[in-house]
């Protein structure tokens, strides 16, 4: 018999299909009604008159249209919401974006509700209120950090809100208040088990449980070796800033899937050529509904990440579906250390820039475990007037616009004009050498 | 006033040969050259007698080629050759940041290249202590 804690909501964690299935259908019908308060979704259901009361179950989910990333955009900053903006609580906005940013506006009621489902995800892991958890994950605008932190507070666990960087002090840290779990990206999960090995240290001897893992993609080779070099158990964790962040999707202590929480999002795979949805257990774009946000409930979300739905039931006995690992994006997108980057963003730097050549080629590679991305460009011709300083400030010039942009060290190199392969149709701009 | 001769090459194995090659062949003499090194990419400078026709060469050849100002200024090879020069620069209240000095006939000729501000004015403080300009070296 499970014991149910209302505190991180359990009892949707352990409700049977059929209580699932219901819960659905009022939800969604709710937040069909919510989002028509919003001034987006109101013209958009006046334009393809949809009556918001119509839609029921999760059956009429197809009546209504796909949100994309470019809606968030367009409807910047409040043309989703749906309450007084005085009561909101908290702004995220979407890591590496274009130009306008997407913000995602939250209620008390979605901060409660996020806390929740990740300490949800967390309490599946088998962590509890005896933990010490060490967030190594960015606070800040990327939902990582707080995500994780609100969720494990909720938990009770102690907190060691350490951040990202600083190997030596997370070490210490861990050691000093016996930290039992951690949060980071698998990248630099390695690269603190490969110093440590480098130190003549044991990571072993840290004593860390469990590792939450997320925000990049990465092997089960490299799970399994993260586990065999520290002794502890990885979680694979999934979340996007427009379903909040982490706490969409989780692993239980199979570890074989992620079970997304289905209360809080209704979830389809779509072909994302046609948007037909695919036949089970096939590989397609995953598209999510919010089903218990207040302030600024997303329908049909687009989120361009491939999966598929694990068929069968989980030996864990939870009856909400597990997503597969994330197989690829059907857009363009990078993730290069833990940061959302599309190649049009860095393209549109380079393109201030009046004294570089059309053709640039976005390399990424690994080195310590951490993801470097070196852009190479070429001295536009007529544009070099004999001056190194000049070459140097402009080259310093473009680092600085490229690190804002996408916020980490890009490197730079400057090429002689016509020494990347010219550009025929399609040009191939991203050079992709990362192992993971 | 003369033009030295910069060509800007990324920095890997090669890059060198290729700027010496393509001078050679095109039978243009080295007066003397210098590297300014960025790590990633370097200027390669260099000071001939052919300033243009290198340039052409070089820009045939497919290379980034830019023209910089120095002024050349005529001393005498031997020691104390550079002294008339120093002072003159030094009456006139002028600084020198980058500059070198090369010799075009040993025991009887060598020239001061100077780079930088002020080109104009250290060439009348030369030509007042007596001291000649090159527009044109052979």
């Amino acid at each position: 018999m499970v014991e149910l804690d209302d505190k991180i909501g359990s009892r949707f964690e352990w409700m049977s299909r059929g209580e699932l299935a219901e819960w659905q259908s009022e939800a969604l019908a709710k937040t069909v009604l919510q989002a028509a308060k919003s001034p987006w979704y109101s013209a958009v259901f006046r334009k393809m008159g949809i009556d918001p009361a119509s839609i029921k179950s999760p059956e009429d989910i197809v009546k209504l249209p796909f949100t994309t990333k470019e809606d968030l955009r367009l409807s910047y900053p409040t043309g989703m919401l749906t309450i007084d903006p005085e009561d909101l609580i908290r702004l995220h906005t979407s890591s590496g974006t274009t130009g306008t940013p997407t913000a995602i506006l939250h209620s008390r009621a979605d901060i409660d509700c996020w806390a929740e489902l990740m300490a949800r995800c967390l309490a599946m892991t088998g962590a509890n209120s005896k933990d010490v958890f060490q967030n190594m994950s960015g606070y800040g605008m990327f939902t990582g950090g707080l995500g994780l932190h609100y969720g494990a507070e909720r938990l009770g666990m102690m907190v060691i809100p350490a951040g990202p960087g600083n190997t030596a002090r997370q070490i210490k840290l861990i050691r000093d208040f016996h930290g039992t779990c951690i949060h980071a990206t698998p990248s630099y999960a390695m690269h603190v088990a490969e110093r440590m090995i480098q130190e003549g240290d044991d990571p072993k001897s840290l004593g860390i449980k469990r590792a939450f893992l997320g925000a990049e993609p990465y092997t089960e080779e490299m799970r399994l070796k993260l586990q065999e070099l520290y002794g502890f158990k990885v979680f694979n964790s999934y979340g996007l800033s427009e379903m909040n962040g982490p706490g969409v999707a989780f692993e239980c202590p199979e570890q074989n899937g992620m079970h997304v929480w289905e209360d809080a999002f209704l979830v389809e795979i779509v072909n994302p050529e046609t948007l037909e949805p695919v036949a089970e257990g096939e590989v397609g774009e995953l598209v999510m509904t919010t089903l218990r946000r207040e302030a600024m409930p997303i329908i049909r979300y687009r989120t361009r990440d491939l999966t598929c739905i694990l068929p069968g039931e989980c030996p864990c006995g939870r009856v909400h579906r597990r997503l597969a690992r994330m197989t690829g994006r059907s857009d363009d997108m990078l993730i290069v250390r833990g940061v959302n980057v599309f190649p049009s963003q860095i393209e549109e730097v380079i393109m201030r820039h009046k004294w570089i050549g059309g053709n640039y080629v976005i390399h990424l590679t690994k080195a310590e475990a951490l993801d470097q991305m070196t852009v190479r460009v070429e001295l536009a011709k007529g544009e070099f007037d004999g001056s190194i300083e000049t070459v140097r400030n402009l080259r310093a010039q473009l680092h600085k616009e490229l690190r804002e942009q996408v916020g980490f060290n890009v490197n730079i190199e400057v090429l002689e004009p016509g020494s990347l392969p010219a550009s025929e149709g399609k040009a191939k701009r991203v050079i992709d050498e990362r192992e993971y | 006033m003369y033009k030295e001769v910069r060509i800007f090459v990324e920095n890997k194995p090669g890059k060198l040969s290729r700027v010496a090659e393509t001078l050679g062949n095109a039978g243009i003499d080295l007066l003397a050259l210098e590297i300014a090194d960025e790590g990633q990419f370097g200027v390669v400078k260099i000071l001939t007698a052919d300033p243009e026709r290198a340039r052409q060469v070089l820009e045939v050849a497919g290379m980034t080629v830019a023209f910089n100002q120095v002024a050349v200024i005529e001393i005498e090879d031997k020691p104390g050759g550079l002294v008339k020069l120093a002072k003159a620069i030094e009456n006139a209240g002028l600084n020198v940041s980058d500059a070198y000095g090369c010799i075009l006939e040993r025991g009887k000729r060598a020239i001061f290249v100077v780079k930088g501000e002020n080109l104009a004015a250290i060439e009348s403080s030369a030509v007042k202590a007596g001291l000649k300009p090159l527009d044109k070296l052979e």
